[in-house]
């Protein structure tokens, strides 16, 4: 029963510390926003995100559209709360998928015999070998642009990420004196990955995770920017930008509606990273706190 | 290292005219005497833009315009278009050229033409060659059509000949001689690498020479030294296959080129405020753009789901938010003011949802799910939104797939195409808008896999035809026939305008289309 009280304790106390830590905070308002706007598009959104109304193209922002309308008379506002949508279905189960997959082959290199190791570290170093964009244009080229391609490549290119940090701590851990006690007594493998390395190597692997939720974000912004992720009409902020740039003369605000929401992102997930990181680092925890 | 050609060269040079030339050179040196800006050009370079990258250098596999940009400056013709606002030739390589009859062509041609790398001067064998391979069924010339009606070429002398005609060719002279086909090539110098060449041209004649091509990135031409025809105006002409008309304006803006076509979206604020030192210019175009439906795939081989998109795709939108109502909607693919031109297509140009939804139901067919291939350009990215809506209107669900420039013009050759948003270049005759779309050309430009033997028959007949009046109603009642096939909804032909640096002075076709060899500074 002491197990769960400590878990609350120790929720309560990273709440405490953003609540102190103000970028920390606001990342974490931000954060929410994005979140619930696209959690809650279809209340939010004024209007249908793919509904044409050509007579209303091109205008500017008005109390009726407040970020004005696109090429083919499309509620810009509308566009953005929904792309935050297909952002956030491309950054979640990418993260997700990756994390689990760089977690389970991060412990199994970090614990395992020396030769896994280094099959398993060749794999990271083949696949991070590949420049992302490239390796994504590739595979869209092959199999056709679509959110699942889109899912599919930037997992597989961030898998090594999580990996390499995985296999660190755990070589890291595996030398340490508890661990060796709790071999000594018969501990199974299995034990001691679940029990007492997973424990250690999530709270690092969450603060990578939030600050590395921008950069997929951006990443299928800019497949979709060069046609090569969502497919029309589907409104994403990476076709928001594209569009805006065809039209970048007759109506600015399309590409700064597209531009917004993914600064707003980047912001968001790295001063709420950077406060996760300090609190689950003991060695920055104060430090962030004290701003 | 290649030689350079001088043993073609007709003009006497003893050993007096010799040192009279060098003294003359000499004074005009040592005076400060210059020769004019046309006679030698102060190192310009022409920076300009193709829509499209080079694909092939031999006329023989040449595919529209990209590729004639570059082949007209580099080879020569026996006629070439002239610049200006009237359709019209001017003598290339020919000194005369007169047709005889209905199917003979007598042509001399000029004794100071020849060809690069040592290839010699330029003969009538040469120009049958060139001809003749085109229609040899062994070179699978994808521009074949264009001498259809060729029969052969007669050689009657080093420099004479006479082409003679199966039959009478009304195309011949707005189309086959002064276009792609009728680029004359080096017999010895293509015979040396195999009969045909694909990117590197082995000898070229033209005022200009290909120097290099990075693909996507650049094609080089250079002054041709052994030109001795009126001087090329520029030391080198750079090419950049740009496809977005958006990124060729930033391109233009940024002093990157010298000339492009615009986006029609543009028009209006280049218009009111154009770049500093810059001319815009409009010109009625011949393109013709068009929504194609591959009859050859079992889920659009139901005629009445096809009529019932044709009724569907409105028109008029496209035109407003794509074209941005600088383009009129079109009733087929030969443009206005052009013999067989249509006043009305036969499903009309706005969306008839009432006949669209009607047919849809006598179709039979639900829950149809289809696919349409496009050019990854922000004018079809929202042409294809707009049909997605239309479609969707009807019950039809329609998945925009999005490729880049070599993806898609290698699409043809798929048999599970289903919808394709097209665009094809056009020449002055009706002919050559016709060619693309018989049966022959099933999978190779006529996408559409159409196919009709009264079509073929009208395409072949009407070449020969001299009645104006029935030749106009031949080629009106070969577009009703696509139509009538449910394989094809017309958009438009576009407009072409064009942004250039006012220290050039362009040579344009008159839909404004450059013909760079006779560009020059202004």
């Amino acid at each position: 029963m002491n197990k769960p009280a400590k878990n609350n304790s120790e929720i309560v106390e990273i709440f405490r510390h953003l609540i102190r830590d103000r970028l920390g905070l606001l990342g974490l308002i931000i954060v929410m926003l994005i979140i619930g706007s696209a959690l809650f598009a279809p209340l939010i959104a004024p209007y249908d995100p793919v509904a044409l109304n050509i007579p209303d193209r091109v205008q500017g922002p008005s109390f009726v559209h407040l970020l004005g309308t696109d090429q083919l008379g499309r509620d810009t506002f509308s566009r953005v709360i929904y792309g935050g949508r297909v952002a956030l279905q491309v950054a979640l189960p990418t993260i997700a998928g990756a994390l689990f997959l760089g977690l389970v082959l991060g412990m199994i290199a970090g614990y395992g015999p020396k030769w896994l190791d280094n099959l398993i570290l060749l794999f990271f170093d083949t696949v991070r070998s590949f420049p992302t964009v490239m390796f994504a244009l590739a595979v869209v080229a092959l199999v056709g642009p679509s959110l699942n391609t889109v899912i599919f490549v930037i997992m597989a290119t961030s898998i090594p990420t999580y990996g390499r940090v995985v296999r660190t701590m755990t070589l890291s851990i595996k030398t340490s004196e508890f661990i060796m006690a709790e071999r000594s007594l018969g501990a199974s493998t299995f034990r001691i990955m679940s029990v007492h390395i997973l424990p250690n190597v999530l709270g690092p692997l969450a603060v990578l995770a939030a600050m590395d939720i921008p950069t997929v974000v951006g990443l299928e912004a800019g497949l979709s920017f060069l046609g090569m992720g969502v497919k029309p009409p589907t409104p994403s902020w990476g076709s928001l930008l594209n569009d805006g740039y065809s039209l970048i003369r007759n109506t600015p605000w399309l590409i700064v509606a597209g531009g917004i929401p993914l600064i707003l992102i980047t912001l968001g997930f790295t001063f709420l990273g950077e406060a996760l990181r300090d609190v689950v680092d003991p060695k920055l925890r104060g430090r962030g706190g004290a701003k | 290292m290649k030689k350079t050609n001088i043993e073609w060269t007709k003009i006497p040079v003893g050993r007096r005219s010799f040192l009279q030339g060098a003294s003359m050179l000499g004074l005009a040196g040592a005076t400060g005497l210059g020769f004019s800006g046309n006679a030698f050009a102060d190192g310009a370079v022409l920076k300009t833009r193709a829509y499209a990258d080079m694909r092939s250098l031999d006329p023989a596999f040449s595919q529209g315009v990209p590729d004639e940009e570059i082949q007209a400056p580099i080879y020569n013709k026996l006629i070439q278009y002239k610049s200006g606002s009237e359709w019209g030739w001017q003598l290339d390589a020919a000194e005369s050229i007169e047709q005889v009859d209905g199917t003979h062509i007598n042509f001399t041609l000029k004794d100071n033409i020849g060809f690069t790398n040592g290839f010699g001067a330029m003969t009538a064998e040469d120009v049958k060659y060139s001809f003749e391979r085109i229609i040899d069924d062994k070179l699978e010339s994808s521009n074949k059509p264009d001498w259809s009606a060729l029969d052969h070429v007669e050689v009657t002398g080093e420099r004479t000949g006479t082409i003679v005609l199966k039959n009478a060719f009304q195309p011949l002279w707005s189309i086959t001689l002064p276009y792609i086909a009728g680029n004359i090539v080096s017999k010895k110098a293509f015979e040396s690498v195999g009969g045909k060449i694909d990117t590197t041209p082995v000898a070229t004649s033209g005022p200009y020479m290909h120097k290099s091509w990075v693909p996507k990135q650049k094609t080089t031409l250079v002054r041709n030294p052994d030109w001795k025809g009126d001087p090329a105006a520029f030391d080198e002409i750079q090419i950049y296959p740009i496809d977005d008309e958006k990124a060729s304006e930033i391109a233009y803006e940024a002093n990157s080129i010298d000339f492009t076509r615009v986006s029609l979206d543009s028009l209006d604020r280049l218009k009111s405020s154009p770049p500093e030192n810059t001319t815009v210019a409009e010109f009625p175009s011949l393109f013709y753009v068009w929504v194609g439906m591959n009859l050859s795939n079992p889920k659009l081989g139901n005629l009445k789901l096809r009529q019932a998109i044709q009724y569907a795709i409105d028109v008029p939108s496209i035109m407003q938010a794509s074209y941005f109502g600088g383009a009129a909607p079109s009733t087929g693919i030969i443009a206005p003011g052009l013999s067989g031109h249509r006043d009305q297509s036969l499903t009309g140009i706005a969306a008839n949802l009432e006949m669209a939804q009607k047919l849809m139901d006598e179709s039979g067919e639900s829950n149809v799910s289809l696919t349409i291939d496009i050019l990854n350009k922000s004018t079809n990215v929202t042409t294809a939104q707009i049909i997605q809506a239309n479609l969707a209107a009807i019950g039809i669900s329609l998945e925009v797939r999005l490729h880049e420039g070599a993806t898609f013009w290698n699409l043809g050759g798929n048999e599970d195409l289903e919808l394709i948003l097209n665009r094809f270049s056009m020449t002055p005759d009706p002919y050559y808008a016709t060619s693309w779309f018989i049966t022959e050309q099933a999978g190779v430009w006529n996408w559409e896999r159409f196919g009709s033997e009264e079509f073929d028959k009208i395409h072949t007949d009407a070449q020969a035809e001299s009645d104006p009046v029935k030749r106009n109603q031949m080629y009106q009642r070969a577009q009703d026939l696509m139509e009538e096939s449910g394989a094809y909804k017309f958009i438009t032909h576009e407009a072409t305008p064009n942004i250039y640096r006012n220290t050039i002075s362009p040579a344009l076709r008159p839909d404004g289309l450059p013909l760079y060899r006779y560009f020059s500074k202004a």
